[in-house]
C-alpha cells in the first residue's frame, strides 16, 4: 500500500498540486508586478502632486501642462522598466516551473538512475 | 448503516500519516539532506557514490512531500461511507474494530477532541468510565456523528463531532450536561466553532491579491494624510489585521459598497452605539476594497482607507483658523490623490465644540454635500440627532447606515473570531463558558458600550484572572466582581458561607428584634448567593411598614454594612422629594448630569441595598416608573440604557398605616394576625395601588418596640459610643436604673426610638467630655454613670423647659 499510495499520489494529485503551486507562484508574481495595470497606466502621471483641472492664467496652465508632461514621462519610464523586469521575472519563473513540473515526474526514478549511474561509474566534474 | 472500513485506501493512508510521527519526520529530513550533501561531496571528490546518495535521498524527500501534499489532511472521499467522511486525523488512529472507548481515545488526541476537552471540559477521563468497550456499540456513535455533522454543517466527522456523539451515547447525558452547565446546543455550537476556526486558518493561508507594486503609482502624494491619518488599508495589506467574519454586519458593508459604487453623495455615516463594531466595519471595508478577486467596481478597487487622527490634528493646529486650514489641506490632498476614502472615527469630534473636539461643520458640510470625496463617518445615534437638530442641512447630506448591536449568537461568533488574537497575545485559552458568561454578565453590568464590544471588553479583562492559562466562567466572574464590586458567582468561600448562614445574628448585633423582617431579607440573600433565585429580578423586594423609629431604615443600613460591605453600599432615596410627576426625570437622570439619580447610583454601584424611604409620599408617576424595577430588576435611564437592579435588595419603607399598627398592638394583637389586614386597609384607603403592592416579595410590618427592647437599643447605642471612645482608651458603663431613665427620656410614641440615640449621646458624651476636660477621666479608666449623673445632665434642661411651658392657670 505504501509504495502504491505514494506513487499513485505522485503521478496523480501530487503532480496536479505541484502544477497548481507553480501556477500560484506565477500569479503571485503577476500580482506583484501588476503588469496589466502597468500597461493600462503606462502614460499616466507618476505620483502626481496635483490633480484635476488647473485654473489660472495661461502661464499657470502651461506650467501645469509641462509639469504633468514631465510626470507622465517619468511614469512611462518607471513603468516600462518595471514591465521589463516583471516580464523577465515571470518568464524565468515560468521556465523554472516547467522544469520543476517535468522533473517531478522523474523523481521516483532517481534511486534507479542513481544505481545505474553508480554502476556505469561516470562522475560529473570529476576531480573538481 | 455502513460500518467502519479499516482497510479502505483512505484509512491506510491515514494510518501511514499517524505513523509518521514528528521524530520520524525529523529523521527523514535529516536523512534526505544528509544524503544529498553527501552526494554532492562525493561528486566533488570524484566518487560515483554520489549517484547512490542522490538517488536514495529522493526516497525520504518523496515521503515528506507526500505527507505535506496529501497525508496530513487527506481530502474526504466521494462516498458517504465512514472511511470517506471521517477526518483523517481520527481515521489514522482507529483500530480495526473500534469500540466507543477506542473512538473516544482516538478522538481525544486529535485537535478537534482536544478543542472540546479544553473549551468544554469533555476529556478522555470524562468518557473512560461511562462508555462501553464493546465494538458492537459503535454503530450508534457513528449514527450520532453523522447526524451531528449534518446538523452543524461540519466539513467532516472530526474529533469534535465524535466527542459530542460520544457524550450523547452516555445514559442520562442530559443530567451530566446540566451538571456541567451545558446544553445540547452548546456542544453543537462547539463543533461549529471548531470548524469555523479551521476555515479561518485556511482563509488566512490562502494567497492574497492586493494590487501589486504599481497599484498606487497613478495616484497623488499624500504627505499630510500620512502624518495625520492612519492607513488601515496598508495595515491590512501587510497582514497586520485579522478581520473577523462579520456576518452580522454584512448588510451594512454591502450598503456602503453600494453607496460608493454608484453615483450620489459619496459618504456613509455608520450609526451605532459604542462597541457595536463600527471601526471593525471600516476595517472590513478596507479589506474588501483591497481584495483583487472581489466583485467590486474597478473605481473602488484598491482604494485606501485613512482614519483621521483627531487628537493629532488638534494638537498640531490648536488655533481655530489653523485647524480649518489643515483639514482643508488634508481633504484637498485626499481628493487630489483620487484613491482615498477618508474616515472620521467618532465624527462628532469634528462637529461639536468641546475638550478634544472642534466644530468643523462649516468646512466639512460643503464637501459632504458635493459628494466628490468618499468619506466614512462613525458616530452614535444621539450625536447624529444632535447634529440633525443643530444643522439639518448637514444631516440631510449624510447617508445613514445603521450598525445594530449584535445578538447573543452573533456576539458569540464575533468573540470566537476575535479571541484568536487575544489568546495568541495573552497566552491564554478561553472556555466556552467564559464566552457565554461574558455575554450574560456584560449585558447586565456594562452599560456604556454595546454588544459585541462589551462582552469582548470583559473577556479581555478576564484574561488577567486566568488560572493555569485557562479563562473560565469563574475568571469572568472575578473580573466583573473586581471591576464593579458586585458578587455574581455562587458563594464558595468559607467565610462568606459562614456569614450568610449567620446573617440574622450579625444583623441583630446592631438592631433589636423585628425578627421576621430580618429573616425575610436574610433568606433572600441566601437564595441569591446559593444561585437559586430568579436571575431576572432584584435579589429581593420588600415593603417595610410601621411607625417611625422602629428600625426600618436601621435594618437596611445593617444589611448594607454586614453583607454588602459598608453603609456606603446603600443607595438611599427620600421619596418625599419626588412628589411631582416631572420628578421622574430626576429619578432616571444621566449620571453626567445628576450623579445622585437612582439610575446613576445603581450604575456605579450595582451590588447594594436600595432604600426607597417614605414611599407613600412619592407621586403615582414615580411609583409607576418603579414598577419595572420591582418586577424585572431593570430601569431605563434618560438615555434609554437598561440599568440593572438585579443585584440589589430593594427596600421601600412607609409610615402609612402606622396608627393602625399601633392600635392593633395596643389591643394585644400579634403581628401575624393583622399583617394581611393592614395591607388590605392600605389598598382600600388608596395609599397604594394593589398592582404596586403585589410587586413586592414580602410586605413586612414592623411593630413598635417595647420597653425591654428599648433597653437593648440603649445597649447598642452605648456599644457604639464605647467603640468611638476606644481611641481614648475610656470605657463608659451606665447603671441599669440610668438606662431605664434614658428609655423613658428617649422614647416618643410618635417618633419611636429615633430620639433615643440623641438622648443617650447627650447624656453620656457630654458627661465624659466634661470629665475628660476636668482631668477626672484618664485613659484606661472606666467611667460609671449612675442615675443621678444622667438625671443631672437633663435637670437644667427640664427646668428651662418648665419655665417656658405655660401653667394650666395661664
Amino acid at each position: 500500500m505504501f509504495i502504491v499510495g505514494l506513487l499513485g499520489w505522485w503521478y496523480g494529485a501530487g503532480w496536479r498540486e505541484r502544477t497548481r503551486m507553480i501556477g500560484e507562484r506565477l500569479a503571485k508574481a503577476y500580482d506583484f508586478f501588476s503588469l496589466d495595470l502597468l500597461v493600462k497606466t503606462l502614460f499616466a502621471p507618476f505620483r502626481q502632486i496635483s490633480a484635476g483641472r488647473v485654473r489660472g492664467s495661461l502661464d499657470v496652465q502651461i506650467r501645469a501642462f509641462f509639469d504633468r508632461l514631465l510626470s507622465r514621462c517619468i511614469g512611462a519610464i518607471v513603468r516600462s522598466i518595471m514591465l521589463v523586469v516583471g516580464t523577465v521575472w515571470i518568464l524565468t519563473l515560468a521556465i523554472a516551473g516547467l522544469v520543476e513540473a517535468v522533473l517531478w515526474l522523474f523523481v521516483p526514478f532517481f534511486p534507479i538512475v542513481g544505481a545505474v549511474m553508480f554502476a556505469i561509474g561516470w562522475v560529473p566534474h570529476a576531480g573538481l | 448503516m455502513q460500518d467502519f472500513n479499516f482497510h479502505s485506501a483512505r484509512a491506510e493512508k491515514a494510518r501511514i500519516n499517524a505513523a509518521l510521527t514528528l521524530s520520524w519526520r525529523i529523521m527523514l529530513v535529516v536523512t534526505a539532506v544528509g544524503l544529498a550533501l553527501a552526494g554532492v561531496a562525493f561528486f566533488i571528490i570524484g566518487s560515483t557514490y554520489g549517484w547512490l546518495c542522490i538517488g536514495v535521498a529522493a526516497v525520504p524527500m518523496m515521503i515528506l512531500e507526500w505527507r505535506r501534499g496529501e497525508l496530513q489532511d487527506i481530502p474526504l472521499g466521494k462516498t458517504d461511507s465512514l472511511s470517506d467522511q471521517l477526518a483523517s486525523d481520527v481515521l489514522g488512529l482507529l483500530p480495526e474494530k473500534p469500540s466507543p472507548v477506542a473512538i473516544a481515545k482516538a478522538a481525544s488526541t486529535t485537535p478537534g477532541g482536544q478543542f472540546m476537552a479544553v473549551r468544554f471540559g469533555i476529556t478522555m477521563n470524562f468518557f473512560s468510565n461511562l462508555l462501553h468497550d464493546d465494538p458492537d456499540a459503535s454503530a450508534e456513535v457513528w449514527a450520532q456523528a453523522r447526524a451531528i455533522k449534518e446538523k452543524t454543517g461540519s466539513h467532516a466527522i472530526t474529533g469534535a463531532v465524535l466527542a459530542v456523539a460520544l457524550v450523547r451515547l452516555i445514559p442520562g447525558y442530559q443530567t451530566l450536561l446540566a451538571h456541567m452547565k451545558l446544553e445540547d446546543v452548546d456542544l453543537e455550537a462547539g463543533v461549529r466553532w471548531h470548524d469555523h476556526l479551521r476555515q479561518l486558518i485556511h482563509q488566512h493561508q490562502a494567497p492574497r491579491r492586493t494590487g501589486g507594486i504599481a497599484r498606487d503609482w497613478s495616484f497623488g502624494y499624500i504627505p499630510l494624510l500620512e502624518r495625520y491619518g492612519h492607513n488601515i488599508s496598508a495595515e491590512i495589506a501587510a497582514g497586520g489585521l485579522l478581520q473577523v467574519d462579520l456576518e452580522a454586519h454584512q448588510q451594512a458593508l454591502d450598503k456602503m459598497i453600494e453607496m460608493f459604487g454608484t453615483g450620489g453623495r459619496q459618504n456613509a455615516v455608520l450609526v451605532g452605539a459604542n462597541g457595536v463594531g463600527k471601526s471593525t466595519l471600516v476595517a472590513a471595508l478596507a479589506e474588501r476594497l483591497l481584495d483583487a478577486s472581489s466583485n467590486l467596481p474597478s473605481h473602488l478597487k484598491f482604494r485606501q482607507v485613512f482614519v483621521l487622527d483627531s487628537a493629532a490634528l488638534i494638537a498640531a493646529a490648536p488655533g481655530r483658523g489653523e485647524l480649518e486650514n489643515l483639514i482643508m489641506g488634508i481633504i484637498s490632498e485626499a481628493y487630489s490623490a483620487k484613491n482615498i476614502i477618508l474616515c472620521l472615527d467618532d465624527a462628532q469630534l469634528f462637529f461639536e465644540e468641546g475638550i478634544g473636539s472642534v466644530d468643523l461643520a462649516n468646512v466639512l458640510q460643503p464637501i459632504l454635500e458635493a459628494g466628490r470625496l468618499r468619506m466614512v463617518l462613525t458616530m452614535d445615534e444621539q450625536r447624529l440627532l444632535q447634529i440633525a437638530r443643530r444643522n439639518p442641512t448637514l444631516y440631510n447630506a449624510l447617508n445613514r447606515v445603521n450598525v445594530p448591536p449584535a445578538n447573543r449568537e452573533e456576539t458569540l461568533r464575533v468573540l470566537q473570531d476575535k479571541l484568536l488574537i487575544t489568546e495568541h497575545q495573552r497566552h491564554v485559552i478561553f472556555t466556552y463558558h467564559a464566552l457565554t458568561e461574558a455575554y450574560s454578565l456584560s449585558e447586565r453590568y456594562m452599560h456604556d458600550i454595546e454588544m459585541p464590544g462589551r462582552a469582548f471588553k470583559l473577556l479581555e479583562a478576564s484574561a488577567g484572572y486566568a488560572e493555569g492559562k485557562l479563562v473560565t466562567a469563574e475568571s469572568v466572574q472575578r473580573a466583573i466582581e473586581e471591576t464593579i464590586g458586585v458578587k455574581v458567582g455562587v458563594a464558595t468561600a468559607d467565610d462568606e458561607r459562614e456569614k450568610l448562614l449567620n446573617l440574622e445574628d450579625l444583623i441583630h448585633e446592631r438592631m433589636v428584634n423585628q425578627t421576621r423582617a430580618v429573616r425575610v431579607v436574610s433568606d433572600a440573600l441566601r437564595r441569591a448567593r446559593a444561585g437559586v433565585r430568579n436571575q431576572d429580578r432584584p435579589i429581593g423586594t420588600f415593603l417595610f411598614l410601621g411607625p417611625t423609629g422602629v428600625g426600618k431604615t436601621e435594618l437596611s443600613k445593617a444589611l448594607a454594612d454586614v453583607y454588602f460591605g459598608g453603609e456606603g453600599k446603600m443607595i438611599r432615596l427620600d421619596l418625599n422629594e419626588y412628589v411631582r410627576a416631572d420628578d421622574v426625570a430626576r429619578l432616571i437622570a444621566d449620571g453626567a448630569d445628576d450623579p445622585h439619580s437612582l439610575t446613576a447610583q445603581a450604575m456605579k454601584q450595582p451590588f447594594s441595598v436600595v432604600l426607597l424611604d417614605e414611599i407613600e409620599k412619592a407621586h403615582p408617576q414615580v411609583l409607576t416608573t418603579l414598577l419595572q424595577l420591582l418586577d424585572e430588576g431593570i430601569l431605563r435611564d434618560v438615555k434609554n440604557r437598561e440599568i440593572s437592579f438585579r443585584d440589589t435588595i430593594v427596600i421601600a419603607t412607609s409610615n402609612a398605616g402606622a396608627d393602625r399598627i399601633r392600635e392593633y398592638i395596643d389591643r394585644g394583637y400579634k403581628l401575624e394576625q393583622f399583617e394581611e389586614q393592614i395591607t388590605n386597609e392600605l389598598i382600600s384607603s388608596g395609599a397604594f395601588k394593589p398592582e404596586f403592592l403585589n410587586r413586592f416579595d414580602e410586605i413586612v410590618v414592623f411593630r413598635p418596640l417595647n420597653k425591654k427592647e428599648l433597653l437593648q437599643v440603649v445597649d447598642l447605642i452605648l456599644a457604639g459610643i464605647n467603640k468611638t471612645l476606644a481611641a481614648q482608651k475610656i470605657v463608659v458603663a451606665v447603671d441599669d436604673d440610668a438606662k431605664l431613665f434614658l428609655v423613658d427620656r428617649g422614647y416618643d410614641p410618635r417618633l419611636g426610638a429615633r430620639p433615643m440615640r440623641r438622648v443617650v449621646q447627650r447624656a453620656v458624651e457630654n458627661t465624659v467630655a466634661k470629665l475628660m476636660l476636668a482631668g477626672s477621666a484618664m485613659p484606661g479608666q472606666t467611667v460609671h454613670l449612675s442615675l443621678e449623673d444622667v438625671q443631672g445632665v437633663f435637670a437644667g434642661e427640664d427646668a428651662a423647659r418648665q419655665m417656658m411651658e405655660p401653667t394650666p392657670d395661664e
